[in-house]
């Protein structure tokens, strides 16, 4: 089979027509390319074109209307270095800080991490639970769509044929937020379990997310529902540890056994709340 | 789109791409098409950090890469490393302080670490340096050799 060839669109619309012009299941969109060359690799994937957007103006983020955008194209990187991620949205920059290697995060990007819909994705816990939105980009114009509802199972989304994930949406600051994991070798590995919560000030309830577990990361609405106001009291905190490690999802694979993860998603629970509870601080996690 | 022929720079040299196809990984450009042979394949998924080299001076997994796309930039190989005032000291601290074992990491982390330790790099404090270097694996040394290196050579540029 010939190489696929390699499209570099400097503008949106110019990529959505490429993307259009091209038979649905011969092209193949690439970001940062950190998952999607394995597949090329191991010809799990044939496209007779890539098409690549890193030279679309995507590649940044803006603070703006009390939340955040995302670029859905910006190295991973670029985000850790922004010194307000931390204070402002502590469980994105530990999910960020969460995914593969420093070296791997120069590449890997936001919306290369959505857009394969990977079942272990670090980012996709903390995105659900800041009620993050996608914006997508098709030849109708953009449409936004709850992370959660993007998502449908593992490598699976709702993506159309011809649309790009442009952008996403964090609606407001979520100060008081974590994200916790647990993996064999912390570089290496892929999480055995990952818990993110999040305290939405406006509305004035928690998220609470689980990923690590199959089919796809998603909310606990069970769980959050045991966590009342902005500093709920630690046995609020343990009926919300209990109710997650009960969650159905928490099964055995080749990460790790169902007991194990049960184990695990209650102690992370509490330790993501406890963390989310105590001032922002630059710590290593 | 200027008209130039696309182009990627390779220590110092400009490398023309138009035979390049379009999948084809940075890896194997340097070790096949340019006969760079000592950035090293480990394990060809981004895991391991042996094929580190610098684009554009920040380090980068050349396994992960495709050539093409990296028309305009500036890559530096191990081979190019003794040609920067900043490699050639990390390479110097990684002889001194005896550093390799089986050497098939070293390319790959002296590349890493002189990616860390440029431009204001040096005043990092050395765990944000050897926490830089959680993608690069050694299978031989213990990793306790290597850090001393990373501490020389971040001594000695400061």
């Amino acid at each position: 089979m010939a190489p696929p060839e390699l499209l570099t669109p400097t503008t949106e619309e110019g990529a959505v027509a490429e993307l259009v012009a091209t038979a649905p299941g011969t092209v193949a969109v690439l970001a940062g390319g950190t998952d999607l060359l394995l597949d090329l690799e191991e010809r799990r994937l044939e496209p007779r074109r890539l098409l690549s957007l890193r030279r679309l103006p995507w590649n940044r983020h803006a603070w703006e209307g009390g939340g955040l955008t995302l670029g859905s194209t910006e190295p991973l990187s670029a985000l850790e270095e922004d010194p307000q991620l931390p204070v402002r949205l502590p469980a994105l920059a530990q999910g960020i800080a969460a995914v593969g290697s420093p070296a791997l995060r120069l590449q890997a990007t936001v919306g290369g991490n959505l857009g394969r819909s990977a079942p272990a994705s670090d980012l996709t816990p903390v995105l659900l639970a800041l009620d993050a939105e996608v914006e997508l980009l098709g030849t109708a114009g953009a449409r936004r769509m709850p992370v959660d509802r993007f998502l449908r199972a593992s490598r699976e989304t709702a993506l159309g044929p011809g649309e790009l994930i442009r952008s996403v949406r964090i609606p407001e600051d979520r100060p008081s937020s974590a994200y916790r994991w647990q993996r064999v070798r912390p570089a290496h590995d892929i999480s055995q379990i990952g818990v993110a919560v999040a305290y939405a000030p406006r509305e004035r309830r928690w998220g609470v997310s689980l990923g690590g577990a199959p089919p796809r990361p998603r909310l606990v609405p069970e769980a959050a529902a045991e966590l009342h106001g902005p500093r709920p009291p630690e046995a609020e905190v343990a009926a919300a540890s209990e109710r997650l490690a009960r969650d159905p999802a928490l099964v055995s694979d080749r990460r790790a056994s169902d007991e194990h993860r049960r184990r695990l998603a209650a102690v992370l629970c509490t330790r993501a709340v406890r963390a989310a509870l105590s001032p922002p601080v630059a710590e290593p996690t | 789109m200027s008209g130039e022929p696309p182009a990627l720079r390779v220590n110092g040299r400009a490398v023309a791409l138009d035979d390049v196809p379009g999948d084809e990984r940075l890896l194997d450009t340097l070790r096949w098409r340019l006969g760079l042979r000592g950035t090293k394949e480990g394990c060809r998924s981004g895991g391991c950090g042996a094929c580190t080299v610098l684009v554009d001076g920040r380090g980068r997994l050349s396994c992960l890469a495709l050539t093409r796309e990296l028309e305009g930039s500036s890559v530096m190989t191990v081979e190019g490393a003794a040609d920067d005032p900043v490699g050639r000291t990390v390479q110097e601290a990684f002889v001194q302080e005896g550093a390799a074992q089986c050497g098939y990491c070293t390319p790959g982390f002296v590349m890493a670490v002189t990616g860390l330790l440029r431009g204001r790099g040096d005043a990092r404090p050395t765990s944000e340096v050897l926490r830089g270097l959680g993608g690069n694996l050694c299978r031989c040394t213990g990793y306790v050799a290597i850090a001393r290196a990373v501490e020389r050579a971040r001594q000695e540029l400061r």
